[in-house]
C-alpha cells in the first residue's frame, strides 16, 4: 500500500503542476491583462503597471516564480479586484461550489439508486424504459436551459421556490436539482449494469434458493457490487460536475468559484485564474486519490466473498 | 493510475467469433423499441443536415424586420410561411434549425474525430510500449481530465477568438482521455495473448500487430464512446455559447440559438424552445442508441 | 454503514461552512445589476455599475436634478474668477457616515488623491477625467479654488461625479479597506456589508444633509443572467432592473407586478469605418453606407421606438449639438449610385466587427441592409473579452469597421464624445487608426480650450458640419435607458443613466 500511495501522491503533484503549466501557457497566450485594465492609457503608463505586476519578466522566470509562490500558497493579488489576495478570493467561494457539487451528487445518487435497481430488476419492461428515459431526458438538455426552465416553472409559474441567489436553503434546491440532472444518468447506468451483472450470478441464486428474501438479496449483495464502480465514477464525474457547476452558478447568481474563474478568464486576471484552477485541480485529483484508496480498501472484501 | 476492474473480457480468439457476435448485436438492437426510435430520430437529423440546402424553406440568414417575433403557425399571429415562427430579426426558425442540424452535427462529429485520433493513437502507443512513455501519456490523461473542461475551453476560445474551428479543436482536445484509457486497457489485456506472441514470433512488425489484431478489438469500445461523445460535444458547445464564446457567425448551432434566444423566453418562447427540443431529441436518440450499443458490445465501458 | 456516517458528517460540516446567508431585510429596495465593480472606492475604478452604487453612498460638489440641471450639492455656489480659476463655496455641517464633519481638507484630499501631484505614475483610472486641474487651493474653511492649466470648459460636468471622500478615515484605515469593508461617504446610504458576487447591502444614513431616504435598506444584488433578472422582478425578488431590452418592454409593461420607465440617454451608436483602406477610403462609399441603412426602421422595429436618429456622433442633449446638421435619409437607390460612381458597380466585400452583444440584432440588421445595396458584409460578433481586446489593440488589420456605442460617461458636452472618438491623442482607438479627417484634431482642440460658450458652440457647429460631410462613420442613433420597476416602488429613469435612488419612494 505505502509505495502505491507515495506514487499516487507524486502523481498528484505532477498533475497539478501540469494543470498549472497549461493554465499559465493559455493565459499568457490570451493577451495582455494590462491593456484590458487600462485600454485607453498610453503605452508608457501600461509599461509601468506591467513592471509592477511582474509581467515583463521572461516567461520561464514568471512560471518559476509562480511555482515557488504556490508552494507557499501565495498566488499574488488579483489584477481586477484591487488588492485582494487571489487565494483568499477563491477560498471564500470554494465551500459554496463544493456544497453545490456534493449536494447535487447526493441528489443524483438518491435518484439513480432506486431507479437503477428497479429498472434492472424489471429489466426490459416498459417501466424500465420509461424510468431510464426520464432520467436521460435530464441529461439531454444543456444545463443552462434546464436551469432556466426550472426557474420559470418553480420560480415564476408556481412561485414555490426562490428564483436565484444563495441566501436560504430553499434557494439551494433549484440549482442542486439542475446540476444533478447532469450526473444522474451516468450513475443510473452504472447502478443498472452492475445490478444486471450480479443478478444472474451463482451466489445470488444460491442465496435465493436458501430462501433469503428477494429484496434482501438485491439490497445487500447486488448493491455491494455496484458500490465499487459507483465510487469510481463519482470520482471521475467530479471534474465534469465542477464544469456544470460553473454554468449553474451563472444562471442562479450563486457566489461560487466557477463564476469567479469565468469572470477572471474574461478579464485576464491571471492570479485568480491560476489560483482557482489550481485549487479545483487539487480537489479533483485528491478526490480521485481518495477514490483509488477507497477502491483498494473495498476490493479485497469483494474478492473474498 | 489505479487498476480498474477488467472483468473476464470480451476477447476474441479469432475473427469468426467476432463476426458472429456482431450479428447478434444487430439483432439485439432491432428488438429494442427505444433503440429503434433513437435510430430513426438520428436518421432524420442526419438526413436534414445533409439535405439542408434543398429542404430549408427560407434562407436562414434572410432578415425581415416586419416579420420579427412571428409566433409558430398554430399560435395567434402565426404565419404558415414560418411554421416555427421567426426570431428577433425576422429569420425563419425552422430554416435555422435545419441548418443548425448541419453545423451542430458537424461540430460534434469533428470534435469526436479529433478526440478519437488523438486518444486512440496515444492509447495504443501507451499500452503497447509501456514504460516511461506510458507514464508520460497517462499523466497527460490525468492532467486533461483534472482540468475543469469548460474553463479550459473558455480560456482557449477567449485566447484565440470565436470561431467554429477553435470550438471544435477545444472540444476535441478535452475529450481524448477516455479513448486513450480504454484503448490502453484493451491493449494491456491483449498484449500477452497467445496469438499476439505468435505474430511477433513470426516477425510481424509492431505497427501491423497493432493495426490488424489489437485495434479491431477496441472498435466496439470506441464506437460506444464516440457515439456518446457526439452527444456530449453538442451539449458542451451549447454551454460555451451560453458563456458567450460561441462561434460568432451568422449560421448558428442549436446551442447558439438557445443561448441567443434565452433572454426572450418570456416573450418569444419558441426561440429557445425549438432548438432546445432539437438538441433534446438528438442527444436522447444518441444516448438511447449508444446505450444499447454499449449493452450489446461492451458493457464495461 | 460507518462510511456513510462519515460522509454525512462531512457534508454537514461543509454545509456549515457554506451556509446560505440570512434572508433579506424588510423595508428594503432591491436593485439588480449584472455585475459589481471590483471596489467600492469611487476613485479607483471606472465602471458604470460601480458608479451607480457610488452615487448613492457619496456626494460630489455638484449634483444634477431630474431635469439634468446643475444643483448645489457639497458646493453651495460656484463661479469663475478667471479663465483658469474656479471658486466653490462649500456646504456647512455635512456629516460623513462615521460622524466626522466634511471640511475643505477632505475636498482637497479627494482631488489630490486622484491627481497625485508630483507623482509620475497615477493610481486612479479617473485621472484622465480631471487631468486639467493643476491645483486645489484651500482659501478658507468654506472656500476652495480649483486652478486648471488651460481653460477647462468641462469642469462642472466632471464635478457632477467626483465623490468627496473622508481624509482622516482613509488615512486611518488605508485604501484597500476603504474600498472593501470600511467605505465611508456623505451620501444618503451607508455601507453595511459586501458579499462579493452576491450583494452590496446599504442602510439609510440618519445624518444625511438632504434628509433620510424613503427606504431604510438598499440592497444591490449581482445577477449576471438576464432571464434570471426578469424572473426575479416578476416574482418580487428584485424591485428594479436596468438595461431592459426593447423586446421585453411590452411584457413587463403589462405584467401585474411591474411597470417600465424609459428616458433618452447619451449613449450613441455608430459604425466606425476604416478610412485607411479600400473601399472606405473613398467618401462616396462611406456616404453610400449611410444611405443604405434604414435607421428609422431599426429604431421603430428593433428598439420599440426608443431611440433618436443623429446626424453625427454628437447627441442632441449635449452642449454644442448643432440641429442644423441633418441626418442621412434612407435612400438605397442613391447608395447604389454612389457605389457605382466610386468604382464598385458590382458591389464590394467587407468585414465588420462588433462586441456589442446586447445589440446583436441591430448589428445583424445593419449588415443585412448594407448587403442589400451591394456592400456585402462578413459580420463578426465577438465576446467582449481578452480576444476582442487583443483585436482592438492590434493595428486593426483586416477590418473595415466596427459597431459600438459611447456613453460620454454622462457628460453632456460635445467634447466628451468628439475627443475620445476622433482625436488622435491617446484615448481614441478610432482617432488613432481609423479617422483621417483633415483639420479635425485642431478644431477639437479649439473647442476645449476656451470658456467662451458662444465661441465653443460655433466651433462644434463647424466640427459637425465637417464630420457630416466627410462621413468617417455610419451614423446611427442614440438610445433610451429602460428600467423595469416593481409596482410597489415609485421611480423614474434619468437621462444621465444614473440610479439616484434617493428619489425612489414606496408606492401606496
Amino acid at each position: 500500500m505505502s509505495p502505491f500511495l507515495v506514487r499516487r501522491l507524486v502523481r498528484l503533484v505532477v498533475v497539478v503542476l501540469g494543470v498549472s503549466l497549461v493554465t499559465f501557457a493559455i493565459l499568457h497566450a490570451s493577451g495582455d491583462p494590462v491593456s484590458l485594465m487600462m485600454p485607453e492609457a498610453p503605452e508608457a503608463d501600461r509599461a509601468v503597471l506591467r513592471q509592477a505586476l511582474g509581467l515583463h519578466d521572461p516567461l520561464p522566470v514568471q512560471f518559476a516564480r509562480f511555482v515557488g509562490n504556490t508552494v507557499t500558497g501565495n498566488f499574488g493579488k488579483s489584477f481586477f479586484h484591487h488588492g485582494q489576495s487571489a487565494s483568499a478570493l477563491v477560498l471564500e467561494r470554494m465551500p459554496t461550489t463544493l456544497l453545490l457539487t456534493v449536494l447535487s451528487m447526493t441528489l443524483a445518487l438518491m435518484v439513480a439508486l432506486p431507479v437503477g435497481i428497479y429498472s434492472a430488476v424489471r429489466r426490459g419492461r416498459t417501466v424500465d424504459q420509461l424510468a431510464t428515459g426520464t432520467v436521460f431526458l435530464g441529461q439531454s438538455m444543456p444545463v443552462f436551459w434546464t436551469g432556466i426552465m426550472l426557474i420559470l416553472l418553480f420560480g415564476v409559474q408556481w412561485r414555490v421556490l426562490p428564483v436565484s441567489g444563495w441566501d436560504s436553503w430553499a434557494a439551494v434546491l433549484l440549482p442542486t436539482a439542475t446540476l444533478s440532472t447532469f450526473t444522474a444518468p451516468l450513475l443510473l447506468r452504472i447502478v443498472r449494469s452492475s445490478m444486471l451483472e450480479v443478478i444472474g450470478l451463482d451466489y445470488v441464486r444460491t442465496a435465493r434458493a436458501k430462501g433469503v428474501s428477494e429484496s434482501l438479496v438485491i439490497w445487500r449483495h447486488a448493491l455491494k457490487n455496484a458500490a465499487l464502480p459507483l465510487v469510481t465514477v463519482t470520482g471521475l464525474q467530479f471534474g465534469l460536475l465542477l464544469g456544470g457547476a460553473v454554468i449553474t452558478e451563472t444562471v442562479f447568481a450563486i457566489p461560487g468559484v466557477g463564476r469567479l474563474i469565468v469572470g477572471a478568464i474574461r478579464q485576464l486576471d491571471f492570479p485568480v485564474v491560476q489560483a482557482g484552477v489550481f485549487m479545483l485541480a487539487m480537489i479533483v485529483v485528491s478526490v480521485n486519490v481518495m477514490v483509488d484508496v477507497l477502491y483498494l480498501y473495498l476490493n479485497p472484501q469483494i474478492r473474498i466473498r | 493510475m489505479a487498476v480498474r476492474p477488467i472483468p473476464a473480457g470480451i476477447a476474441y480468439a479469432d475473427d469468426s467469433d467476432r463476426r458472429a457476435s456482431r450479428s447478434r448485436t444487430w439483432r439485439k438492437l432491432g428488438r429494442n423499441p427505444a433503440a429503434v426510435l433513437g435510430v430513426m430520430i438520428l436518421l432524420g437529423v442526419v438526413g436534414a443536415a445533409l439535405a439542408a440546402p434543398w429542404i430549408t424553406p427560407h434562407d436562414p440568414a434572410k432578415q425581415s424586420l416586419i416579420r420579427r417575433f412571428t409566433p409558430p403557425v398554430w399560435a395567434t399571429g402565426g404565419n404558415s410561411a414560418y411554421p416555427l415562427g421567426t426570431d428577433q430579426v425576422g429569420r425563419d426558425v425552422l430554416s435555422r434549425i435545419i441548418h443548425g442540424a448541419r453545423i451542430s452535427l458537424l461540430v460534434g462529429v469533428l470534435a469526436v474525430v479529433v478526440s478519437v485520433l488523438v486518444g486512440v493513437t496515444l492509447g495504443l502507443v501507451s499500452g503497447f510500449l509501456g514504460g516511461r512513455i506510458d507514464t508520460v501519456i497517462m499523466t497527460a490523461v490525468d492532467i486533461t481530465w483534472s482540468f475543469p473542461q469548460i474553463l479550459l475551453a473558455l480560456a482557449f476560445v477567449a485566447a484565440l477568438g470565436p470561431s467554429l474551428v477553435t470550438v471544435i479543436l477545444v472540444l476535441g482536445f478535452t475529450g481524448w482521455e477516455r479513448y486513450a484509457r480504454v484503448v490502453r486497457a484493451e491493449v494491456l489485456a491483449l498484449r500477452e495473448k497467445d496469438f499476439i506472441e505468435a505474430a511477433r514470433a513470426m516477425g510481424i512488425g509492431s505497427a501491423r500487430i497493432l493495426a490488424r489484431h489489437i485495434l479491431p478489438n477496441t472498435f466496439s469500445s470506441i464506437v460506444v464512446l464516440s457515439t456518446l461523445q457526439v452527444a456530449q460535444a453538442i451539449l458542451q458547445e451549447a454551454a460555451l455559447s451560453f458563456l458567450g464564446v460561441g462561434s460568432g457567425r451568422t449560421y448558428p448551432t442549436w446551442g447558439q440559438m438557445i443561448a441567443l434566444g434565452r433572454d426572450f423566453v418570456s416573450v418569444a418562447w419558441w426561440l429557445p424552445t425549438f432548438p432546445g427540443l432539437a438538441i433534446l431529441a438528438t442527444v436522447l436518440a444518441i444516448n438511447l442508441v449508444g446505450d444499447r450499443l454499449r449493452d450489446a458490445l461492451d458493457p464495461r465501458v | 454503514m460507518k462510511r456513510w456516517c462519515a460522509l454525512a458528517l462531512g457534508v454537514l460540516a461543509l454545509a456549515g461552512a457554506a451556509s446560505p446567508a440570512a434572508a433579506q431585510a424588510k423595508d428594503a429596495l432591491v436593485v439588480a445589476l449584472v455585475s459589481h465593480a471590483p471596489t467600492l472606492d469611487p476613485h479607483m475604478h471606472f465602471e458604470r455599475v460601480g458608479i451607480l452604487v457610488n452615487i448613492n453612498m457619496f456626494d460630489s460638489l455638484l449634483h444634477k436634478n431630474r431635469k439634468l440641471e446643475y444643483e448645489p450639492s457639497l458646493a453651495t455656489s460656484w463661479k469663475t474668477l478667471n479663465d483658469t480659476t474656479w471658486e466653490f463655496k462649500l456646504r456647512k455641517g455635512v456629516k460623513f457616515h462615521n460622524g466626522d464633519l466634511m471640511t475643505a481638507e477632505d475636498v482637497k484630499f479627494s482631488f489630490d488623491r486622484v491627481l497625485e501631484p508630483g507623482k509620475e505614475k497615477k493610481k486612479s483610472p479617473q485621472y484622465g477625467n480631471i487631468r486639467a486641474i493643476k491645483e486645489v487651493r484651500i482659501v478658507d474653511a468654506d472656500t476652495i479654488h480649483l486652478v486648471t492649466d488651460k481653460p477647462f470648459p468641462l469642469l462642472l460636468e466632471r464635478l457632477v461625479f467626483f465623490p468627496i471622500v473622508p481624509k482622516k478615515h482613509i488615512e486611518k484605515v488605508g485604501d484597500e479597506a476603504f474600498g472593501t469593508t470600511a467605505t465611508v461617504g456623505t451620501g444618503p446610504w451607508k455601507f453595511v456589508e459586501w458579499k462579493r458576487d452576491q450583494h452590496i447591502r446599504l442602510e439609510a444614513f440618519d445624518g444625511h444633509w438632504r434628509g433620510k431616504p424613503a427606504f431604510k435598506n438598499l440592497i444591490i444584488r449581482n445577477i449576471p443572467e438576464v432571464a434570471t433578472q426578469i424572473a426575479e422582478i416578476k416574482t418580487g425578488g428584485v424591485d428594479l432592473i436596468r438595461n431592459v431590452s426593447a423586446d421585453l418592454v411590452p411584457e413587463l409593461k403589462s405584467h401585474a407586478q411591474t411597470y417600465v420607465s424609459s428616458a433618452p440617454i447619451l449613449r450613441v451608436h455608430y459604425v466606425e469605418l476604416d478610412m485607411r483602406e479600400a473601399p472606405f477610403d473613398k467618401k462616396a462609399v462611406r456616404q453610400a453606407a449611410n444611405y443604405a441603412v434604414d435607421k428609422q426602421a431599426i429604431i421603430q422595429k428593433l428598439m420599440g421606438g426608443l431611440g433618436q436618429q443623429v446626424a453625427t456622433v454628437v447627441q442632441p442633449p449635449t452642449f454644442g449639438f448643432e440641429p442644423e446638421v441633418k441626418p442621412f435619409p434612407y435612400d438605397p437607390k442613391k447608395a447604389r449610385e454612389l457605389l457605382a460612381q466610386a468604382g464598385y458597380p458590382n458591389g464590394v466585400d467587407i468585414t465588420l466587427h462588433s462586441a456589442f452583444v446586447e445589440f446583436r440584432p441591430i448589428f445583424e440588421a445593419i449588415t443585412q441592409m448594407l448587403t442589400e445595396v451591394g456592400i456585402r458584409v462578413n459580420a463578426r460578433m465577438w465576446d467582449p473579452g481578452p480576444a476582442w481586446n487583443k483585436f482592438l489593440q492590434a493595428e486593426g488589420k483586416a477590418t473595415n469597421g466596427y459597431y459600438g456605442s459611447w456613453g460620454n460617461y454622462s457628460v453632456f458636452d460635445a467634447d466628451a464624445v468628439l475627443h475620445p472618438l476622433y482625436h488622435t491623442e491617446p484615448g481614441g482607438w478610432i482617432g488613432k487608426w481609423y479617422t483621417r479627417v483633415e483639420g479635425l484634431d485642431k478644431l477639437i482642440d479649439e473647442g476645449r480650450s476656451t470658456l467662451n460658450q458662444a465661441q465653443r458652440k460655433r466651433t462644434y457647429s463647424q466640427i459637425q458640419k465637417l464630420i457630416r460631410e466627410e462621413t468617417p462613420g455610419i451614423f446611427l442613433f442614440t438610445q433610451y435607458d429602460t428600467l423595469a420597476i416593481s409596482k410597489r416602488v415609485d421611480y423614474a429613469a434619468r437621462g444621465d443613466e444614473w440610479l439616484w435612488l434617493f428619489d425612489a419612494k414606496p408606492k401606496r
